[in-house]
């Protein structure tokens, strides 16, 4: 396969940016995305130009490293897919890719593609997690959960961090990120005590961010790699609204 | 000699003996004493979270973004622990001897069976943290059975119990952050060690985003900075995953042990074609319910639906009856590979078998296999493009693992005192072959119940002045990496780190992966030679380093793994027996098991680094608990 | 105190009095669509429903409601808006997401259909609260012929184009609005298919209602 890639370059954050187009021959359909980047750099290094930086580690689709907006899609045109695990054979031979960072005032650009996001680990310190010194966990049988309760908390807990969401809203809102991890907790008797202050911490730290707000849209549903439920929004917005009369 | 310093006593009572022995640090003074905590999987959160919990100031580094996207994330099926929730006849000693017989009898008696020991407090541990495990309708914790072990004794989160204990441990971390107790410092890669008296005093860091070069001081250091698998350039490792902090600390006098137990799983999706850039496990847990086969009949080209069940070889149930598919997996990448060496592969490169679950989906439907394994059976279609409910998936082996690493005492100290190491980077706990969803309980071991007693007893024992950042020896070892860095910039040849890296990771698959024999192991110490002055000569890396730049992170790390590369050639040229992930062709049974050398081969290699030539440490094993013997899973 | 505080402060929180003023506004237009239905019966029934609304002592505090309701409505959101655009960042160069297009139609152009349906009602305002008075007498009761009134302004195509135009755009706004309302307020969520489906069912009825009457005013007017 032979493409058109037409990939943002930036020097560093304050760098302004632009699209450079790179051909590329030789593309098999059974490469990954990554890997197609991956030649391209081999390519650009044997010329003695500077390669494309784009973030990636597992190439598995959980660590949430990768990141790429791809012809105007989060991760790509396929869903419930991160980038690392879309293959070529999604793309015709001559097409022209558009390959860019994630957008948004809250994920500064690295360089090129590479994107940080470290304002979700901030948000996670300002309250994602259970008070729970090592050792002080009870026996684990004590605690039941049911089983559907269970599940559904896992289905919640599998979000990995992308950012995708973000990148795919127009307002650039964090509120699928939030509201799943939010979740999470809420639904785990585990969470309970801590449940106002987990919710309040966490919101407040998103806006403080400068994350856009939610309007509803659903683009963040459509683009997470994990097929995360808008759902989870709606449970944030309850969970919120009890903290208001929660001290 | 090596001081294991493992307690007298019987084994029951030895940590509880050490925990009594340890000196402590008054609470108040606690604050007073910087850790340094090197990666963040789950052996270095878990760790440096506790460790804040206690009251030191912790500072953590990572080269990833962010503490939650280090590879313990990527670990699919379980973690073990010995609950005998199932009534299934599991207990801590149970626990501890299917890890050391799993481990071909090459592992720490002590280590391990504190391990075993500790697991069921890991599991309570994460369930309060709020990990959401698979349970049962009546609200109780649910198993399933792994490799190497007759009872279930695997707890799981779905496909991702990898991910979520980690993003407990992370949790746990960012609580920590929240307070103030813990700096984590992200995008910065260690790149080398600070002694000072002898001591483990610091590190120096790249900053990633910036190409700053910093050095950091503190008390103690802890490295939790995982395997090596990608010395193979292949492996279902992270593309980032590297031996760069163990190889620096080796090169400052910490021995490596060990190095060449490496782990080759046995059911990894195939590789595809040359730009393959890493493979892709499909976990062990599928093969409670697949089945593996092979046509019979040699070079049969029939698809796999085509071939009548009589004319399929169901291997593994075949050669080993008791355990069937679930041997442990040396043993069954061995098999695969002796399958297609027989001619008897399947697919294109008639490099893979097949893991079918025709019979399961029979059994329990195809709504419960998804609800068990969906996660994982959309990966598989994602990657090759085949429905796995309709046609068996293919599988072939694949590094994974490394069970050598940084040699430690009972203590998880190395011979430096004050470096201590964790999970996958240190060798202790799983001998020559580890069984599955047991790097979880470790790395969660260590980093939870055992570092913070023993860093704390270091910290209570020693007298220490504290140590400026013009120091002598912080100040050279900033000058050495600085240097380093310049070495690369100056070769300005035209091949990038990664065109080097898969040609060390083609010779260390074919003359020291699955099979090893001494020519073999000879001619790739010799190879490698070559190939490093190739690195000194062909690299290429952009100048400005002053910016994100992976080349250079690249090159630093690739030319690690090529040293590192040798000493695991050195190791398992040494090493004239089979044990575990370890085989030496000219060592096996004549069903072609590996052949233990009990007499000449009970002990751990250790490894010296000296300019010239490795120096070599015996620490010898003695099994005095569990029973040692040929390992038999007929 | 403090958590409400923090709670109407945030995001969450304002979209929250969003969703809530939404739903209070829907409801007015609904039961105005409704009283307007009444032109269909007779200009009696018409013009005394509005006498009967403008003489109870009660319309006052209503407009009042009506009018924060209005206020904090439009006010949020547009300054929710206005904090969206700074959060994108956008290059010059950037297409908008494709996942946009995922997106439902009415969820993009919320902030322009608002601006728009508050046009209308400056202007409707104008032209009917404001508007010239007839006076009209039943049963010995003298009050405003509004009916006339509106028979007049409907006679003209033009105005009743922009009528129907508004009416559209209060569509788009309504069908987005009133499901997402619900979501703000974390009673259910957009996607499940139920309140979406009555969404539009809600925006069908009460545009659709409105819809008709300058139709019937402009072909049919006052005959």
């Amino acid at each position: 396969m032979k493409l058109q890639l037409k990939i943002w370059r930036q020097n560093g954050p304050s760098a302004p940016g632009g699209f450079k187009d790179y051909p590329i021959d030789n593309v098999s359909p059974d490469m990954s995305f990554l890997e197609m980047l991956d030649v391209l750099n081999v390519e650009l290094v044997k010329k003695g130009e500077t390669p494309v930086e784009f973030d990636h580690d597992c190439r598995e689709g959980i660590c949430g490293s990768c990141s790429l907006m791809i012809n105007g899609n989060a991760h790509g045109p396929e869903t419930g897919t991160a980038t690392c695990q879309l293959h070529m054979r999604k793309f015709k031979d001559g097409d022209t890719v558009v390959v860019e960072p994630w957008r948004a005032k809250a994920f500064p650009v690295i360089k090129d593609l590479a994107t940080d996001r470290t304002a979700f680990d901030r948000i996670m310190a300002a309250g994602g997690f259970v008070s729970v010194n090592t050792g002080n966990a009870p026996e684990a049988n004590s605690i039941l959960i049911g089983h559907d309760t269970a599940e559904s908390a896992m289905d919640s807990a599998a979000c990995i961090g992308c950012g995708a969401c973000v990148a795919a809203c127009k307002n650039s809102s964090a509120m699928l990120f939030v509201s799943a991890k939010v979740s999470h907790l809420a639904q785990l008797p585990q969470g309970h005590p801590e449940r106002a202050k987990r919710v309040r911490g966490m919101v407040t730290q998103m806006d403080k961010e400068g994350f856009g707000n939610c309007s509803n849209t659903g683009a963040c549903e459509a683009a997470c790699p994990k097929e995360i439920k808008l759902e989870n929004i709606a449970r944030l917005n309850r969970e919120m609204m009890r903290a208001a009369f929660t001290e | 000699m090596l001081d294991s310093k493992i307690p007298s006593g019987p084994i029951e009572h030895k940590w509880t003996e050490r925990k009594f022995e340890n000196k402590l640090v008054n609470p108040a003074n606690r604050r007073k004493h910087t850790i340094i905590v090197v990666g963040t999987g789950l052996a270095g959160s878990a760790a440096a979270a506790t460790l804040a919990e206690q009251g030191y100031r912790v500072k953590v580094f990572t080269y990833h973004e962010s503490p939650r996207r280090a590879h313990s994330i990527a670990a699919q099926g379980g973690i073990n622990a010995a609950k005998n929730y199932q009534n299934d006849g599991d207990s801590v000693q149970r626990l501890f001897y299917d890890t050391i017989k799993g481990g071909d009898y090459r592992s720490r008696e002590a280590n391990v069976y504190r391990l075993a020991e500790v697991s069921v407090n890991i599991i309570d541990q994460c369930v309060a943290q709020g990990v959401p495990f698979a349970r049962e309708y009546g609200g109780t914790l649910t198993n399933r059975s792994f490799g190497g072990t007759q009872v279930s004794r695997t707890f799981y989160a779905k496909g991702q119990t990898g991910q979520q204990l980690l993003l407990g441990a992370y949790s746990a971390l960012m609580r920590q952050a929240g307070d103030k107790t813990v700096e984590i410092f992200p995008r910065h890669e260690m790149l080398d060690l600070i002694l000072s008296d002898g001591k483990a005093r610091g590190i120096v860091t790249r900053n990633l985003k910036t190409g700053e070069i910093t050095s950091h001081t503190a008390d103690a250091v802890v490295l939790a900075t995982g395997g090596y698998g990608n010395v193979f350039f292949l492996s279902t490792n992270a593309k980032a995953s590297n031996c760069t902090a163990s190889w620096r600390a080796y090169k400052r006098g910490a021995y490596m042990a060990n190095p060449c137990f490496t782990q080759i799983h046995p059911t990894c999706i195939p590789v595809s074609g040359d730009h393959q850039s890493k493979l892709t496990l499909m976990s062990e847990s599928l093969r409670n319910d697949g089945r593996v086969w092979v046509p019979k009949k040699v070079g049969d080209s029939r698809g796999p639906l085509d071939i009548p069940e009589e004319e399929r070889d169901y291997f593994l149930e075949r050669m080993y009856p008791a355990f069937g598919n679930l041997v442990p997996r040396d043993v069954a990448s061995r098999a695969a590979k002796r399958m297609c060496d027989e001619g008897r592969g399947v697919g294109n490169s008639k490099l893979s078998v097949y893991l079918d679950f025709a019979e399961s989906i029979q059994r329990m439907g195809e709504a419960k296999v998804r609800e068990k394994y969906g996660n994982l059976f959309q990966m598989y279609e994602k990657i090759t493009d085949e429905n796995p409910y309709k046609v068996p998936m293919r599988i072939y082996p694949a590094v994974h693992y490394v069970m050598g690493g940084l040699w430690v005492d009972y203590n998880l100290m190395s011979n430096i005192p004050g470096l201590f190491v964790l999970g996958e980077a240190n060798f202790s706990d799983h001998g020559a072959n580890r069984l599955g969803a047991s790097a979880l309980m470790q790395g969660l071991a260590d980093g939870y119940f055992i570092a913070p007693y023993s860093v704390g007893n270091y910290i209570g024992s020693e007298k220490m002045a504290a140590i400026k950042s013009d120091n002598d020896a912080v100040k050279s070892t900033t000058q050495a990496v600085v240097e380093r860095l310049e070495a690369f910039k100056k070769v300005k040849g035209n091949q990038s780190a990664e065109t080097l890296h898969r040609k060390l990771g083609k010779i260390m698959w074919d003359k020291c992966g699955m099979g090893r024999n001494e020519q073999g192991l000879k001619e790739a110490i010799s190879q490698i030679k070559a190939l490093k002055e190739e690195f000194w000569s062909t690299l290429w890396v952009p100048q400005d380093d002053k910016c994100l730049s992976s080349e250079i992170e690249k090159a630093g790390r690739v030319s690690d793994f090529i040293e590192l590369g040798e000493l695991m050639c050195v190791d398992a040229l040494e090493r004239k027996e089979s044990c575990g992930g370890h085989f030496r062709e000219e060592m096996q049974t004549p069903e072609g098991e590996t052949l233990r050398d009990d007499e000449n081969f009970s002990h751990v290699a250790a490894w010296e680094f000296s300019a010239d030539k490795p120096k070599l440490h015996k620490e010898p094993l003695k099994f005095e608990f569990a029973h040692i013997a040929q390992r038999n899973y007929k | 105190m403090a958590s409400l505080k923090i709670f109407l402060k945030s995001s969450v929180g304002r979209k929250f009095l969003v969703g809530l003023t939404g739903l209070g506004l829907s409801g007015f237009v609904l039961t105005h669509m409704a009283g307007n239905m009444l032109m269909f019966v007779s200009p009696e029934a018409y013009n005394t429903y509005g006498h009967r609304l403008i003489t109870n002592p009660l319309i006052y505090v209503a407009e009042v409601g009506l009018l924060v309701m209005f206020v904090v409505h439009m006010g949020l959101a547009l300054k929710l808006a206005l904090e969206n655009k700074v959060a994108r960042a956008l290059a010059p160069s950037q297409n908008p997401s494709n996942c946009e297009k995922d997106a439902r139609f009415g969820s993009r152009y919320m902030a322009l259909t608002g601006i728009l349906v508050l046009v209308f009602v400056v202007l409707h305002l104008i032209t009917f609260k404001y508007g010239p008075y007839y006076p009209v007498t039943y049963n010995g009761v003298e009050m405003r012929d509004l009916h006339k009134l509106i028979i007049e302004k409907f006679k003209s195509p033009l105005y009743s184009g922009w009528y129907l135009f508004s009416m559209l755009v209060l569509f788009v706004h309504l069908a987005h609005g009133f499901s997402a309302s619900f979501q703000s307020l974390g009673l259910f969520s957009v996607r499940q298919c139920l309140i979406k489906k009555l969404g539009w069912l809600f925006a069908l009825i009460v545009a659709g209602g409105f819809f008709i009457q300058p139709i019937y005013g402009y072909f049919y007017g006052g005959n």
